[in-house]
């Protein structure tokens, strides 16, 4: 099939860890304006993958690249040389991440978070950064904390200021580190109505997640990892009703 | 049942219990009496009056002399003498520490082996006698020059002239200031979350900038109360630069009773100014801290003069008084013996 142009394109991936590879030559695919969902086990590295994508770990051998640009790396005639970090910092910007334990800055705003980016990394001028700052936390229902300290906030708000946070780049691709799953449950659904919101808006997007019903309704690929390969991927009722591989059934059987 | 006598089906049922209750309610309640806690008290006044006393008494303080040459204008130039010594040793070395602590922590194993000898160096050398090798250095290198490490060299200075004993206390005090700031400022900065520098990366913010805007600010909160005590320690280890015979604090306090013996007094002198201008360092910590706990508390903590303000509009000794001439109420149960209204008077 000849869709949109891939987005994000990962070949031959390996990382490995004080000796232990967690990931064994990673394949992967996504297409513009597509939602990938990411499932397995702890420890089968999905989070290792995306963190790879936008070179938070250097990939030890294989290439990633993002919207057409070679991350980390640059072709100069026959070979490819390694960016500095610099170079990468500046290709990150284009790749929002948001983290598990949301990870925003103690000592600045809400707002200051989310403006501290395009301040900072894409040299705004201060004024418009804020008041973009300001519409991005007003579009994940916080347009009146935004003068709030995050341990202000609940764990849910904090968690869609970091979407803000990762927006506020205009990113070419979001990756989503299990999102939700440091929230209390009742503070799950915030989060994922933002999410799914920005699926709905047709930007591209990896998640990594382990609620099911979410991960069924927002995607158009499910990937299934285990022990750093990928066992299985396709359409979610394709892939989660009936799995073929039977380490996809035992882990579906478990979370149901 | 409707035969029962209407005034108390109730509480014939619990009557044991309620009755019981409902008597204890109204009983006042004494507080402990701490009798131990009185007397160590009442020991420490008598003792610290009698110190008091023979502060004001005992004529070798002899206080006529303190008030002469407290403001006097000797001593008033070596006080800012030692401010100047204790400014540019805190501001140089603490420029050079941080510029250490940020070496120990790169990448490269070269800036990580000088700075990392670099402290053990310094902290080696007792300040004293790096002191007097800074002020012979004209012995050991008579000119020092400008130019091309190994190469030609275009400028030469006297050493003598360059480094005089002020600029060789400066020198003395910021390097040996710069191995302990540089190891203060690297505890503040790895003790800063580590998911902050990776957020931070992953925002695409530049080095520098991940370091003054995220990791810094956040490293202060560690940082300031150790700092402050190096500074308030450099402060008052400027006296160990009267070894070279500079006029600063301690070394004219010691010129002034050299020459008329007055001792005692001329060391309360120094004292009152130790004091005094630790005093104003305090102060200034305090606020420099409170401007980096931005965030750091989910109810922002009131700054000392609307503490002191509501310290003042009630005291806890206050509630004490009126909870002891409160009068035993009457059936009311929830007045005087619950739990919360006991804490409440103590908070």
């Amino acid at each position: 099939m000849s869709g949109p142009a891939p987005m994000v394109e990962v070949r031959g991936v390996r990382k490995s860890f004080g000796g232990v590879e967690v990931l064994h030559g990673i394949d992967l695919t996504v297409a513009a304006g597509e939602v990938t969902v990411i499932l397995g086990p702890s420890g089968s590295g999905k989070s290792t993958l995306l963190r790879a994508i936008n070179h938070l770990e250097r990939p030890d051998a294989g290439l990633v690249r993002v919207d057409g640009a070679l991350m980390g790396l640059r072709r100069v005639g026959g070979r490819l040389h390694e960016l500095r970090e610099r170079a990468v910092l500046r290709q990150r910007a284009r790749i929002g991440f948001v983290f598990q334990n949301f990870h925003l800055f103690p000592h600045l705003t809400a707002l200051e978070n989310v403006a501290e980016a395009p301040v900072g990394a894409l040299r705004r001028p201060r004024a418009r950064a804020r008041r973009e700052a300001a519409a991005l936390l007003d579009r994940v229902g916080l347009g009146d904390r935004l003068d709030a300290y995050p341990r202000q906030l609940s764990g849910g708000q904090q968690q869609r200021v970091a979407i803000a946070r990762a927006l506020a780049l205009s990113p070419r691709v979001l990756l989503f580190d299990e999102p939700t799953s440091a929230l209390d449950p009742e503070l799950v659904g915030e989060v994922l109505t933002v999410i799914r919101d920005l699926a709905r808006g047709g930007t591209t997007m990896l998640v990594v997640t382990h609620e099911m019903g979410f991960a069924r309704e927002i995607a158009d690929t499910v990937v299934f990892m285990d022990q750093g390969r990928i066992v299985e991927q396709g359409p979610p009722d394709a892939v989660l009703d009936r799995p073929r591989h039977p380490r996809t059934r035992a882990f579906l059987a478990q979370v149901r | 049942m409707s035969s029962a006598p209407p005034a108390a089906p109730l509480p014939a049922q619990h009557a044991p219990l309620n009755d019981d209750f409902a008597e204890l309610a109204t009983l006042p309640v004494v507080p402990a009496r701490h009798y131990g806690r009185w007397l160590a008290g009442a020991l420490v006044v008598v003792l610290t009056a009698q110190f008091l006393h023979g502060l004001a008494t005992n004529p070798g303080w002899d206080w006529p002399t303190f008030f002469d040459y407290l403001l006097a204008e000797s001593v008033l130039k070596a006080v800012w003498l030692t401010i100047q010594l204790t400014f540019y040793g805190t501001a140089l070395g603490f420029t050079l520490g941080v510029l250490l602590a940020v070496m120990r922590l790169s990448r490269s194993p070269v800036l990580r082996a000088v700075a990392w000898t670099y402290v053990w160096a310094f902290r080696s050398i007792p300040l004293i006698v790096q002191l007097l090798f800074w002020f012979n250095l004209a012995y050991l290198y008579r000119e020092l020059g400008l130019g091309i490490p190994f190469g030609p060299v275009f400028w030469t200075f006297e050493t003598m002239h360059l480094v005089g004993p002020l600029a060789a206390a400066v020198i003395g005090l910021a390097l040996h200031q710069a191995a302990y700031a540089a190891e203060i400022v690297r505890g503040g900065i790895i003790a800063v979350d580590s998911g902050q520098r990776e957020a931070a990366a992953a925002l695409g913010l530049p080095k520098a900038r991940q370091l003054r805007r995220i990791v810094l600010p956040q490293a202060m909160r560690g940082i300031l109360p150790n700092a402050a005590n190096e500074i308030i320690s450099l402060f008052k280890g400027t006296s160990i630069v009267s070894v070279m015979a500079l006029g600063e604090l301690f070394y004219q306090v010691q010129v002034i009773y050299g020459r008329n013996g007055r001792v005692v007094p001329l060391l309360m002198v120094a004292t009152v100014w130790y004091i005094v201008l630790t005093t104003v360092l305090t102060v200034v910590q305090h606020a420099v801290e409170r401007r980096f706990a931005r965030g750091a508390e989910r109810e922002p903590t009131p700054g000392p003069f609307r503490r002191a303000r509501e310290a003042l509009q009630r005291p806890p000794w206050a509630a004490r008084l009126a909870r002891r001439g409160q009068a035993p109420p009457g059936a009311a149960p929830e007045a005087p013996g619950t739990p919360e209204a006991r804490a409440g008077g103590a908070r």
